[in-house]
């Protein structure tokens, strides 16, 4: 390993402890909310499913178009980070709909789910991330991407199992849920090849940190607002 | 008020009951569920790398030693080691998960056991991490010149609370006469022993002493809900008022509310609350991983799943796996006992050298704990 490389590395360490501990203050103040504390005791009700899936479902909806906003700050310094957040943005920009069929199958109108509102947390939280991925070169949105990613490849099929056991639904139900807890386990390589592009930098390393800090504290309100 | 002093561990002790026991005996000591062998068993055994125990309780159900006895042994040994006598000891520290009675505290029953003059005492209740509470309290009152010396152990009396009449007609067992995996799962992680150390304002002029140099305690309680307790259901852990003293013992036991129990789904968020806690600590520079030349944890690498190693590894928070020392194998996991039966083995192994770091981990699942305490040989 040369010098350069060791920097990288250790930068890329440095920041990956940082914000493992951001994912696990994340994963305590969820483990508070009114709503997931009712699914962790085997109180989750069927209309708390069914309000948890309409009220992320609008956020969630946000998350490809702020991906896609990001990248096209991305200056040409960093074009291989450019492509990979382009190619996150599609994989992710249809995902509501899974969130749609998950909310028919419970029993739930399309309409209804089309048209809520966001919940004020989901507010804050895509307001902030449509005004990080609007700067120039938005690095601090790794931060994001990581609580985000951290929930699907950690949390989603923890909830999606929870949901199933307590109200009994079919798989057909908790599809969004299932399908991220299989689909994100490789996000830590892909994630460290990222961060790799744009590290070392104290800047950029305390900025991806607190992006990641803040994007806890608003979903956790998101979720907190959602509560039963 | 005088100046704080430095604290030494200047002996160390344990005590393990009757001869190991190996897998294949383990339930003739604890007892069948309605006369079956357990369905978990096995999966238990693997995931926690235990190969051999040691009981308190013979097959036909007598009892060798009370908790209180083994501690006492485990002080006996850890003064010896010490090169000191019980009548000097002016300060002893005690801690289990559930001692001999209800009432009163563990240190009275420790000290009846060992008899002699007068001296202070402290209980602590809780679960691992009651042995750190416990030599925090023992660590503090030489550090501050109240006591010269101070002694801390910890005991488990565990097989007994394993025994099939705390299940039989409960809850917990289903109409086919299955044990809920909360409750059986434990059966087969711990076991019984005890485990001192004897802390001094001064080095032994003989031999090697350990330099304490902090001993830190997180308590995460006020996030998560219990996730290994006893005294309520596994459905109404939540609701304080509902335990099994407001039910009355019968009803209580009938509930499936005076067993041990562990929550495995919440057991895995509150290991990475440990790790988060460890990282934090890694982090401010209170721990520098490549510093420590001994990492004592009851929580076999192997228990970890490999992608908590991986993470530990991509944080740069990894010790390497030849740097852990564990007797878990062979002496099996004896709960707050362990980090000091631990300790004790290392110790006596001659394996330390003057100038080492020793971290010992004790994570305790009970409510989301985790404790640190850090030593140089000297």
């Amino acid at each position: 390993m040369n010098i350069q490389t060791m920097a990288m590395s250790e930068a890329v360490g440095d920041v990956m402890r940082k914000l493992t501990v951001a994912f696990t203050e994340f994963e305590q103040r969820l483990e508070q909310t009114a709503l997931l504390r009712k699914l962790a005791r085997g109180r989750f009700t069927l209309d708390d499913y069914r309000r948890f899936l309409v009220e992320l479902r609008q956020q969630v909806k946000d998350g490809a178009l702020w991906m896609s906003r990001a990248a096209s700050n991305v200056g040409e310094d960093h074009l291989e980070l450019r492509s990979s957040l382009m190619r996150h943005a599609v994989t992710e920009h249809r995902d509501f709909r899974m969130l749609d069929a998950d909310y028919v199958s419970t029993g739930g109108e399309l309409e209804t789910i089309q048209s809520a509102e966001k919940n004020a947390g989901s507010e804050a939280l895509s307001a902030f991330m449509f005004n990080e991925a609007s700067k120039p070169d938005p690095f601090g949105l790794l931060g994001a991407m990581w609580m985000i990613e951290g929930l699907g490849a950690v949390k989603a099929r923890e909830w999606g199992r929870l949901a199933q056991r307590s109200l009994g639904l079919p798989d057909a139900a908790v599809r969004f849920l299932l399908y991220h807890g299989d689909n994100d386990l490789g996000h830590i390589e892909e994630f460290k090849e990222m961060l790799a592009l744009v590290l070392p930098g104290e800047e950029t390393a305390r900025r991806i940190v607190r992006t990641a800090e803040v994007v806890g504290r608003l979903y956790t309100l998101q979720i907190e607002e959602m509560a039963a | 008020m005088g100046d704080l002093h430095d604290v030494f561990v200047t002996g160390t002790g344990a005590f393990l009951p009757g001869d190991p026991v190996p897998n294949d005996r383990m339930e003739d000591h604890l007892g069948r569920i309605h006369g079956r062998d357990s369905a978990l068993g096995r999966r238990a055994l693997r995931w926690n790398g235990v190969e051999r125990r040691h009981y308190a309780l013979k097959p036909d159900g007598s009892v060798t030693h009370s908790n209180a006895e083994m501690c006492a042994r485990a002080v006996e040994h850890a003064l010896d080691a010490a090169g000191m006598e019980r009548d000097t000891l002016s300060f002893l520290a005690a801690a289990t998960t559930q001692g001999d009675y209800l009432v009163p505290g563990h240190a009275t029953a420790v000290q009846g056991e060992l008899g002699g003059a007068a001296m202070e005492i402290a209980s602590f209740q809780s679960v691992c991490g009651s042995s750190l509470m416990a030599a925090k309290s023992a660590f503090l009152n030489v550090r501050a010149g109240e006591h010269r010396s101070a002694a801390a152990c910890a005991g488990e009396f565990s097989s007994r609370w394993f025994r099939p009449s705390f299940y039989e007609g409960t809850a917990l067992v289903d109409a086919k006469g299955r044990l809920r995996a909360e409750a059986d799962f434990l059966r087969f992680t711990l076991s019984d022993g005890a485990g001192a150390i004897v802390l001094s304002d001064r080095p032994r002029e003989d031999g090697l002493s350990l330099r304490v140099e902090f001993i830190d305690i997180v308590s995460l309680a006020g996030r998560f809900d219990p996730c290994m307790w006893a005294g309520a259901a596994v459905e109404t852990r939540a609701d304080l008022k509902n335990s099994w003293a407001h039910q009355g013992p019968v009803a209580g036991h009938a509930g499936g509310g005076i067993a041990l129990l562990q929550d495995f789904e919440l057991l895995k968020r509150v290991i990475r609350a440990w790790i988060g806690e460890y990282l934090k600590k890694v982090d401010g520079g209170r721990i520098v991983p490549e510093a420590i030349d001994h990492l004592l944890c009851h929580y076999s690498a192997r228990s970890l799943r490999a992608e908590i190693v991986s993470l530990l590894q991509d944080t740069a928070g990894m010790i390497p796996e030849t740097k852990w020392f564990s007797v878990l194998r062979e002496k099996g996991n004896t709960g707050a006992a362990s980090i000091w039966v631990m300790l004790d083995s290392l110790m006596r192994s001659g394996a330390v050298k003057r100038g080492e770091k020793l971290l010992c981990v004790v994570p305790e699942s009970g409510r989301a704990l985790v404790g640190f305490m850090q030593m140089e040989a000297v």
